[in-house]
């Protein structure tokens, strides 16, 4: 089937490997991804894969922050696979890798106890099935930041605001009432007028007071507190136009934009409970009785980052959408609800919250922690078909990176050819091949060929040079067995590029 | 470089045995006259040939006129669809990894206007019972299943099928795969139809047989002399016959032991290849053919695969797409569900009566060393 110097050339083939730092790179196919939509966690919080650029940093299954290096974008038609867990859905492509736990299906592993024993791997999304256990990264930076400055520059006419401090404190009442904010406040802009509010209900005039407190002692303010007998609420109003910007700018404004910013997100878990206390007295609910917990808000980004709050506490939580809907003449937006059902994890979190809560007996679960992950089963997995644009990216050191539910591996290259150019010349070329016998013969054949060479020249090379040095390919062999020139030129073609940028 | 060839390719085809090649001489040379002559020559092949066809009812557990010699299993196969499909109208189920041979008449029949279901397996390639069941439910003419798949060798519940169909419902298993490597009772098995072929059991390639439990209704493919009770035309093959008697009585010789040490020696070669990094095995782990082992190493593809084990010496087979005519994967491969990636690292290792256990031990050598190498120039990346 082959000729003699096809054989020759994959017995001895050359130019086989990487270069450790490359001047050009040039790959073929790549035929793992995810759809456009899919959310990727990145430090400026979640963030759809077609958006992600070069140099963002993305959460790798180590819980760390890695640099994307590459993003790839292609057409796709064929089977796409949706996982379903606790976190969320995600659609990708068959051969995706995800860092998981198998289980095997004896009666053995029906027990909790002997499925912690297993260990997590990289499997293709194909492979795993219902009840398979997702391992997700838990966030393991740690930047414990102790101020917040705060410039405050009066316009023009204004010579009568009331300064607060320019360094601001980050401790455990600037993170309450953040929480407080977070779930409760609103901003009203007017000129003269500019005011924060806190709406809150009038069983919870505890919380009133303790905000009333924490803006008096942190910020030197007096804030007003009003009852509103007829809505039932009680509001208070803290007229800052400079605690207002303050606010704005760390946590946005509008209920659905709220945001943490990354400066608490890498506090100590320690540090972030008070902020989960302030979220959850706020818009959260605690029933001891049918032990239940639960947070809704319309902020899907603040919904993702309590997430990764929750997380560091080893608390479980479950994330719902809750679609659009009119209830009794009232419209509700689309919300996102966090939800926390396990018996541990609801002690950690009333110990949190300061509520009485005592654990009767200790109940069995389908998820856990170690140190480093949590481990949730896939309640379901199945094939479907998909016609469009799909998306991958390549992450620095760990290879990894995490979507709202899964944890990733990014790779999947059929070729691979590395150049090192110095003068225009081609001094060096090292090639990796996915492939059969003609694919590796001509891909050694195409390096030995443009070694040495022009870039020009390179560029002339073409399939049937290449197929001719080997006294040819079977045809049906041709197409794929030369993709080396492809990534060739590819190669030269993007180095060229960032040449004439630089 | 080594001399001696390993050969583990036993399932595609295997070594004539010499007692065979020796039996078959004397049809040549000596016995040589047409079963259909009067003459005493001719008469003496028919006795021969006769005697023979007893020898193999005897060791199939059936009939001596159940059995019907064709020129192999891929005729018998037709034989089995088109001769139940042409008598009566209704449904055809095949497995979805049935040999080609089953396959491509099942699609034949399709286009001819036939209704034709493609049975699913799961993962370890056994037929999904449950689905059959309800497949069953509608008029069906015939099912045909093997009885273990070439490719993977996973053994498929011929009992239960049997009884699905319910004596309602005629029963074909392409039985290539593994007659002369396991016990078969073709006449309690509760099959109505059987194939079978002589060049995977050290007999001669070009022969085969045909079994029709007796009183079963089936018609005629090849027309002519009336030869085989006017079920298959044509001069009989007896030296081919008398090769396949032959080698079917010295492959049930001691068969429990023989088998024992090709399941010991595959049963290693599991052991040994599970522990290369990112390998799986492929089929079931239990209910698998004594002498099949098929894995897949992740990153690699299986053609370069089998080309440098065939440097060193080993010959073995895969179910990539790259070392097929069309550049399709294996269609058993993509049946239990495996990806592209993986069915293209597929490696067929199929042990014969000759192998030993020093050439098993060379062979768990070689195969982690190729495979570094190859995926030491794969673009795929095995994972951290």
């Amino acid at each position: 089937m082959y000729s003699e110097k096809v054989m020759e050339e994959f017995r001895n083939p050359k130019n086989m490997g990487k270069i450790d730092k490359p001047d050009a790179i040039g790959e073929v196919g790549n035929p793992v991804c995810l759809i456009p939509k899919t959310k990727i966690y990145t430090k400026k919080g979640l963030i759809e894969i077609k958006e992600i650029k070069k140099r963002e940093f993305v959460l790798n299954h180590k819980g760390v922050y890695d640099k994307v290096s590459k993003t790839f974008k292609r057409e796709y038609k064929g089977k796409i696979i949706k996982v379903k867990n606790k976190l969320g859905i995600n659609f990708i492509t068959p051969e995706h890798q995800i860092f998981a736990v198998k289980v095997p299906k004896t009666y053995h592993f029906f027990h909790h106890k002997n499925k912690k024993r297993l260990f997590a791997d990289w499997f293709h999304a194909e492979e795993l099935e219902k009840g398979d256990l997702i391992t997700y990264p838990i966030l393991k930076e740690e930047k414990n930041k102790k101020y917040i400055s705060f410039e405050q520059k009066r316009k023009k006419f204004d010579f009568k605001s009331k300064k607060i401090p320019n360094k601001i404190k980050i401790n455990s009442d600037f993170l309450r009432f953040a929480g407080y904010y977070l779930s409760e406040g609103n901003i009203r802009e007017k000129v003269g007028k500019t005011y924060l509010g806190l709406t809150f209900s009038s069983k919870e005039d505890f919380l009133a007071d303790d905000a009333i407190k924490i803006i008096n002692k942190n910020f030197g303010i007096e804030a007003k507190k009003k009852k509103r007998e007829k809505q039932n609420t009680i509001i208070v109003e803290i007229n800052s136009v400079w605690i207002s910007r303050l606010f704005i700018k760390l946590f946005n404004k509008g209920a659905k934009n709220k945001r943490i910013p990354l400066e608490l997100m890498l506090l100590s878990p320690e540090k972030q409970k008070n902020l989960l206390y302030g979220l959850w007295m706020g818009d959260g609910y605690f029933n001891p009785k049918r032990p239940r917990a639960g947070y809704s808000t319309i902020s899907y980004e603040l919904c993702q980052q309590i997430k990764t709050l929750l997380l560091r506490q080893k608390i479980i939580p479950s994330i719902y959408t809750e679609k659009e809907k009119r209830v009794k003449g009232v419209n509700h937006q689309k919300s996102f609800r966090i939800h926390v059902g396990e018996r541990k994890s609801l002690e950690k979190l009333a110990e949190i919250l300061k509520i009485p809560f005592k654990l009767k007996k200790p109940t069995l679960t389908d998820s856990w922690f170690d140190s480093n992950y949590l481990y949730i089963p896939i309640t379901n997995i199945e094939k479907t078909n998909y016609k469009g644009k799909v998306y991958n990216l390549e992450i620095k050191n760990k290879h990894s990176f995490t979507t709202e539910s899964l944890t990733l591996h990014n790779c999947g290259d059929m070729l691979k050819v590395y150049l090192k150019i110095k003068d225009n010349t081609i001094k060096d070329v090292k090639i990796e091949t996915f492939g059969c016998v003609s694919a590796i013969a001509a891909s050694s054949k195409a390096t030995e060929m443009i070694k040495g060479k022009t870039l020009e020249e390179a560029m002339e090379l073409t399939e049937k040079e290449v197929a001719d040095a080997l006294d040819g390919l079977p045809p049906i062999k041709m197409h794929c067995s030369v993709l080396a020139v492809k990534a060739i030129r590819k190669a030269i073609t993007e180095y060229k590029e960032k040449q004439k940028k630089e | 470089m080594v001399t001696e060839k390993i050969y583990l390719d036993n399932a595609a085809t295997t070594q004539v045995d010499e007692r065979v090649l020796k039996e078959m001489e004397k049809a040549f040379l000596e016995n040589y006259g047409n079963a259909s002559s009067l003459h005493s020559m001719g008469q003496n092949a028919m006795e021969e040939m006769e005697k023979t066809r007893e020898k193999i009812a005897g060791l199939l557990g059936a009939k001596p006129k159940e059995i019907y010699f064709t020129s192999g299993g891929t005729e018998s196969n037709n034989l089995a669809l088109k001769g139940t499909m042409d008598l009566k109208n209704g449904k055809l189920i095949v497995s979805k990894i049935e040999h080609p041979s089953v396959l491509r008449t099942a699609e034949y029949l399709k286009e001819k206007g036939k209704k034709v279901v493609f049975a699913e397996v799961d993962e370890k390639g056994i037929i999904k019972l449950d689905k059959l069941e309800k497949e069953l439910k509608e008029e069906t003419v015939l099912v045909s299943v093997m009885h273990a798949n070439n490719e993977i060798g996973s053994i498929q519940p011929i009992k239960e099928i049997s009884e699905l169909c319910g004596g309602k419902t005629l029963f074909h298993s392409d039985m290539v795969q593994t007659t002369g490597k396991l016990k078969i009772d073709l006449n309690k098995s509760g099959v109505d139809f059987a194939s079978v072929s002589a060049h995977k059991f050290n007999g001669p390639k070009g022969i085969g047989l045909f079994y029709a439990k007796e009183g079963s209704k089936i018609t005629a493919l090849i027309h002519g002399g009336g030869q085989e009770k006017k079920l298959r035309s044509g001069t009989e093959n007896i030296p081919g016959i008398i090769g396949l008697g032959k080698a079917l009585e010295l492959a049930y010789e001691n068969l429990e032991e023989k088998m024992k040490k090709q399941e010991k020696m595959r049963d290693k070669l599991i052991k040994e290849l599970s522990l290369i990094k990112k390998s799986r095995l492929n089929g079931h782990e239990k209910k698998r053919l004594p002498n099949n082992v098929n894995f897949s190493f992740y990153g690699i593809e299986g053609e370069s695969l089998i080309t440098m084990l065939d440097f060193e010496g080993i010959e073995a087979s895969t179910g990539s797409a790259c070392s097929s005519k069309n550049l399709k994967i294996s269609h058993v491969l993509e049946a239990i569900g495996l990806d592209h990636i993986w069915a293209h690292g597929s490696l067929r290792l199929s042990l014969g009566k000759n192998n030993s256990e020093k050439e098993i031990d060379y062979t768990i050598k070689v195969i982690p060393k190729i495979v570094e190498k190859l995926r030491k120039v794969s673009a795929v990346r095995v994972g951290d």
